[in-house]
């Protein structure tokens, strides 16, 4: 369970403030899959980084399971993201000089996860993933959706129970988009809880639930 | 008009961000002022041609040996006959340096003089500031001389009417004739030129006049005759030395004649030293060069997105170019500016630093044409690096540049970059392996026992002119000066000896040893030469081994002895020396043997030594050498007041302790050390510096990277790790190539260094570790700022 | 030259293939667009449509792999490097959502710069940047820095320098992607008043809000035009 209470996020401009986000309250039970919507400079992306523990400058309560994240440390906020959360960004942000095994092995050997233990991981995640014969390609001799589908085998290879995704089609054909979206579902399905960006309908059509942003407030649920 | 526009803008952008530019002017200013200053004074010593008209034609005649050659080794008939046979050369003149005590004009002053034969200024093409030079036409008159425009300056006000006016050199009445300006210093910067009584200059010890071939003790220099080359006359002198060879066996066997360029002769022995640092200067431009080729490459990749904006709004390639050209304009000139500044500091630097036995010490002023190459290198680099993107910028990729700031197809300029500073590490390795070869080698060389005590210990040179003092005279005056300074406490522990050591004086003799056959020219065996009171062994801590010192009774008409030292007794075999005798002309008694010390260098070994009673053997050039914990002034005090009351016309020159003269003799390493080690401490610096903007630039390229991965769970230590590993390998491969190239290149400076290896592993391991610890300090800064990265921050720059 | 019977922009199979390694991505697949003079057109579509490849090629900043471009009459699809840049500042007056004003330049300097590269003389340009200055409102900050202004106050320093030059079409992408909701609304104001006095607009958006300010609005999806509708030009 990912709750939010009363989450601000504001910056000083000269002698004005600036809200990006404003009384957020969300519950996101675990298992859901949630997409986050609404138009351009809303605070949809700020919201996500909030969720994700890269931005610590709001206030408000936040609470992860049983965990007060509001509370934590930098250094615990960190051990707690390592052990739940995975990332998937819009421009897949794979690193251009490690081939795609590198990349999924990359999240592990953050972990201090063994290297015989890492082999297999990596292994089990490019089968799943269908990719085992682009394992020593460079992310430049991908296209797109394959570059889109690496950086999801890299958000999941460490098992983490939530994966957030920042408007994860929007670099891709519809196609390629579709896909994805289809791969999202199946983690889903196996229990992982989502949260992503999107500008997409189509997209958030094939989540359980929309949350809209305007201006930094919550305008609609549902 | 867009001129000036673009010059205000590029002014404005580097005030407001003054960083860049103070450190890109700092680089163009180290690489162009450094490399004009140490070029300047290379080109000075050993480029530029002497001061005289057709210098190229002027040689100096060199006596050829077993052993080498010896510039200053002509007898006076040797000097004759080359002079009367030798018709590819004209003008051939024998001089010889000689301290010259000046009265007449107020206060006796001594001044540096030179004795040379009618032909010198001939030789030389010398024309006079006033009066006139002495010529061939003035042979054997004698009482003649021309001064310097310095001394001109100094004792006669530079009055006109100096020219005639009669002054006393060494007690002779004497005419100047003329004054030459400064730039005339040949064989030294002297104050005087006196003109020899005779055919030849005077010897400075007995000899057998104009007939003599035994004694050598001048140097002669000429003119090539019109026509003739240099292989002409060294044929000819060849051919005369040999017949020589054949008619007097006892002098001249195995032994010939030669010339070199008089230019060549001065600097043969700074020549290795001068080029080393040719080297050091040149890597220092090269570092330089590759820094400001970094620095601009980095400008203009951080600066893409703001072309990409100046190429949509309208702007022709052309007048992005011209834009980044002015800019580039602005730092060369302002670089350029800030590097003559330095260098002409840094040439005034060197000249003060520089030992003052450096030949040619004077010729060395700014070389504009060096500044201006060094300027227009650096520059020429930093105008292509930094047109780099307008280059790059043919590629249809304006599109891609607006959208992410630049952060694309940057690895191929990445990879270039890197190999600069990889290249920059290297040089400045070798640079820092060579000043610590030459350091420790100068402290070993300061380490050497000379044998010799060197503290609390005073020295004065003490000569007396010959034209006054006759050899009992000499005698008797040196003996009442050492009996007077006894009674003083300062001086009351004095002694006298010729020559002072480690002043190059070279004095030595050849001798035979009784009872075993003379083998004669050029075989045989070689001695330095020492004349000294009894006192001298006891005064400067040498240690008696076998037999007695020498005796206030080893005078004039009683046997004459000598005492030699351990390094000669061996010549003896197993047999005792004491008691044997040795023949140096006569035959003289071996009384005694002491320690060995060194006399011509520190780094030399001890060489056979022979040591005279002075009362037997005297020369007017005895030096003094007092065992005090007086101040130098107080033994100065204590000499000049005993000089004046037995000769008021004497003047007593500086009073030097035997420290500083050992430390003078090793100015010259002390010199290249000195240079070596700044400019080691440049190229390190600059080669941070690459290293910083690198990684600093590397990081900032790379805070998307550095994003995901923190995003990816990385801990921020392992992101900075990240950062010094990358930075540390490159590194790791400059100092790998700088170890490869120093091994490589250590066998060049061997003849440098003393009692230390080329290639000591010790210095190679030390120094590189030292580089790749300053590496890892220039990383530390960019690995900080990549460990403080915000993801959300870095990953929202799409 | 007859406006009417000759758009000012023609496209005809503008078509955009990027190559990696071991894939071809088709970003524009044949587009066929006219764009009359005076005319307020929205691009719209998905993330990933193709929409910002389209207005980068009618910007002339990037080449089609295909098809032809007429612009004014002329062929443009495949003009040199030089040739692009001369055309671009005097045809193409650009908006980018992130303003790109340059750091180290005034306001002032800003708008008057793509009038220097044009060569135009001093008296002129500084009539010129300061009506264009005027016109949206930002005389009074001339003499600033862009860091001195907000968001929605650098935008329009980006239309007025985008109009200083009067060019034949302005090109706005996303305009208000950058601002909230009611700077960017101020900037789309702007917008419709410079089309109300005659300026030619082609603004590229995922908003369907502010497409609808827009004459009329084109639709990409995967490199195509899938639909073309007349907007309520509000």
């Amino acid at each position: 369970m990912l709750k939010l209470r009363n989450i601000e996020k504001s910056f000083r401009h000269g002698l004005s403030q600036t809200f990006v986000l404003r009384r957020v309250n969300v519950d996101i039970p675990d298992g859901q899959f949630v997409s986050i919507m609404g138009p351009s400079g809303a605070g949809k992306s700020t919201l996500l980084h909030i969720l994700g523990m890269h931005d610590s400058a709001w206030t408000g309560e936040y609470w992860l399971g049983e965990e007060p994240v509001h509370q934590l440390s930098a250094k615990d906020r960190m051990r707690l993201q390592k052990q739940h959360v995975g990332f998937v960004f819009q421009s897949y942000h794979l690193l251009d000089n490690l081939t795609v095994y590198e990349n999924i092995d990359l999240p592990l050997s953050y972990r201090d996860v063994k290297k015989t233990e890492r082999q297999g991981m990596v292994a089990d995640i490019l089968d799943r993933f269908n990719i085992v014969g682009k394992k020593d390609l460079y992310p430049n001799q991908l296209s797109g959706g394959q570059q889109q589908l690496v950086a999801i085998a890299r958000a999941v290879v460490a098992r983490p129970t939530i994966i957030l995704a920042d408007e994860p089609t929007g670099n891709l054909h519809s196609d390629q988009g579709r896909e994805i979206m289809e791969l999202f579902k199946r983690l889903n399905e196996g229990g992982t809880t989502i949260v992503q960006v999107t500008h997409s309908e189509t997209n958030a059509a094939f989540g359980d639930r929309v949350i809209k942003l305007k201006d930094g407030w919550v305008v609609d649920e549902n | 008009m867009g001129i000036f526009r673009e010059l205000r803008y590029a002014l404005r952008s580097y005030l407001r961000a003054p960083g860049f530019a103070a450190v890109a002017v700092l680089t163009l200013a180290l690489g162009i002022g450094g490399a004009t200053a140490i070029f300047s004074v290379v080109d000075g010593i050993l480029l530029r041609p002497l001061p005289y008209p057709e210098a190229s034609r002027l040689v100096k005649l060199g006596r050829t040996t077993a052993t080498g050659s010896m510039d200053g080794a002509f007898s006076a008939a040797d000097f004759l006959d080359v002079r009367r046979e030798g018709t590819s050369l004209v003008h051939v003149a024998g001089y010889r340096e000689d301290i010259s005590d000046l009265t007449g004009v107020g206060e006796p002053v001594r001044v540096p003089g030179v004795q040379t034969t009618a032909g010198f200024f001939d030789a030389l093409g010398v024309t006079p500031l006033a009066g006139r030079v002495y010529t061939a036409a003035d042979e054997a008159r004698g009482g003649m001389a021309v001064i310097s425009e310095g001394l001109w300056d100094r004792q006669f006000g530079r009055r006109s009417d100096v020219v005639g006016s009669q002054i006393r050199v060494n007690g002779i009445p004497t005419t100047i004739v003329g004054v030459v300006s400064a730039s005339v210093r040949h064989p030294i910067k002297a104050d005087l030129w006196n003109l020899a009584p005779g055919a030849v200059p005077t010897s400075p010890i007995p000899s057998g006049g104009l007939a003599d071939r035994e004694v050598q003790y001048f140097a002669a220099l000429a003119r090539l005759a019109t026509g003739a080359t240099m292989g002409d006359a060294n044929a000819q002198l060849q051919a005369i030395g040999e017949r020589l060879g054949q008619q007097f066996p006892e002098t001249n066997r195995g032994e010939s004649f030669h010339v070199r360029p008089l230019a060549a002769t001065l600097v043969t022995d700074v020549r290795a030293g001068l080029l080393l640092l040719l080297g050091a200067v040149a890597c220092v431009l090269l570092i330089a060069c590759a820094n400001v080729a970094g620095l601009m490459l980095a400008r203009g990749l951080a600066r893409r997105r703001e072309l990409a904006v100046r190429a949509a709004i309208g702007a022709s390639r052309w007048q992005i170019a011209r834009q980044l050209m002015v800019e580039g304009l602005v730092l060369a000139a302002a670089g350029g500016a800030a590097g003559l500044i330095l260098a002409s500091w840094g040439v005034d630097l060197l000249v003060a630093l520089a030992p003052q036995n450096l030949p040619r010490l004077g010729d060395i002023q700014l070389d504009w044409r060096v500044a201006g190459v060094a300027s227009l290198a650096t520059t020429a680099v930093g105008l292509l690096a930094g047109l780099a993107p307008v280059v790059q910028s043919s590629r249809p990729q304006v599109n891609e540049d607006l959208k992410d700031g630049g952060r694309t197809g940057t690895s191929i300029r990445t990879r270039f970059r890197s190999g600069l500073v990889v290249a920059e590490v290297a040089l400045a390795l070798i640079l820092m392996i060579g000043a610590g070869l030459m350091a420790t080698s100068l402290a070993r060389l300061r380490a050497v026992d000379p044998g010799f005590h060197t503290t609390s210990m005073a020295a004065v040179d003490l000569p007396v002119p010959q034209s006054r003092y006759d050899g009992p005279a000499q005698g008797r005056f040196y003996s009442e000066v050492l009996g007077r300074l006894q009674d003083s406490p300062v001086t009351a522990r004095s002694a006298l000896v010729f020559p002072l050591p480690l002043r190059g004086s070279g004095a030595s003799a050849a001798f035979d040893i009784e009872g075993r056959p003379s083998t004669g020219r050029p075989a045989q065996p070689i001695a330095e030469l020492n004349i000294v009171s009894p006192d001298f062994f006891q005064t400067m801590g040498l240690r008696l081994v076998r037999g007695r010192g020498l005796a206030s009774t080893d005078v004039e008409g009683r046997p004459p002895v000598v005492i030699i030292n351990e390094r000669l007794a061996r010549e003896f075999g197993s047999e005792d020396p004491v008691g044997r005798r040795i023949n140096l002309g006569d035959w003289i008694t071996v009384v005694g043997v002491v320690s060995d010390a060194r006399r011509e260098s520190l780094a030399a070994a001890p060489q056979p030594a022979l040591y005279l009673p002075y009362q037997q053997f005297v020369l007017p050039y005895m030096s003094l050498v007092v065992r005090t914990d007086a101040s130098e002034a107080a033994v100065a005090s204590a000499v000049k007041s005993v000089v004046r009351e037995l000769d008021p016309d004497l003047p007593v020159e500086t009073v030097r302790t035997i420290d500083q003269i050992v430390e003078a003799s090793t100015d010259q390493p002390r010199f290249r050390t000195t240079i070596l080690l700044a400019f080691s401490f440049l190229a390190v610096l600059l080669a941070a510096v690459g290293v910083y903007g690198l990684m600093s630039f590397s990081v900032s390229q790379r805070t998307s990277e550095m994003g995901v991965r923190l995003a990816l769970g990385a801990s921020p230590g392992q992101v900075g790790r990240l950062v010094l590993r990358q930075g540390l390998a490159l590194a790791g491969l400059g100092v790998a190539l700088g170890l490869a190239a120093a091994a490589g290149g250590g066998r060049l400076v061997a003849s440098l260094l003393f009692d230390t290896s080329a290639t000591d592993p010790a210095i190679y391991a030390g120094l590189a570790a030292l580089l790749l610890t300053v590496a890892a300090l220039a990383c530390y800064v960019p690995a900080r700022r990549a460990m403080r990265v915000d993801p959300m921050r870095a990953l929202r720059a799409d | 030259m007859n406006a009417s019977a000759q758009p000012l922009i023609r496209l005809d199979g503008i078509k955009k293939v990027f190559y990696t390694d071991e894939v071809e991505t088709h970003a524009l697949a044949g587009i066929h667009l006219e764009i009359a003079q005076g005319e307020y057109i929205a691009i719209a579509g998905p993330s990933g449509c193709g929409k910002s490849t389209l207005l980068a090629i009618l910007g002339l900043l990037d080449t089609p792999t295909d098809g032809t471009y007429m612009l004014n009459g002329h062929q443009v699809a495949n003009l040199s490097l030089s040739e692009r840049a001369r055309v671009r500042n005097r045809e193409i007056g650009f908006i980018f959502q992130s303003f790109n004003l340059i750091g180290d330049l005034t306001v002032f300097e800003n708008v008057e710069l793509p009038l220097i590269y044009r060569g135009m003389k001093a008296a002129e340009r500084r009539e010129r940047a300061n009506a264009a200055l005027e016109r949206v409102g930002m005389a009074h900050r001339s003499k600033h820095l862009p860091s001195q202004l907000s968001g929605g106050q650098q935008q329009r320093v980006a239309v007025a320098r985008a109009v200083a030059g009067q060019p034949s079409i302005l090109l706005a992408d996303e305009p208000t992607g950058n601002l909230d909701s009611k700077n960017g609304e101020a900037v789309m104001d702007l917008l419709r008043e410079l089309h109300r006095a005659g300026a030619t607009i082609c603004m590229v958006t995922h908003d369907p809000r502010y497409a609808a300010h827009a004459d009329r609005s084109v639709h990409l999806f995967d490199g195509r035009v899938v639909e073309e509708n007349v907007g309520a030009g509000v």
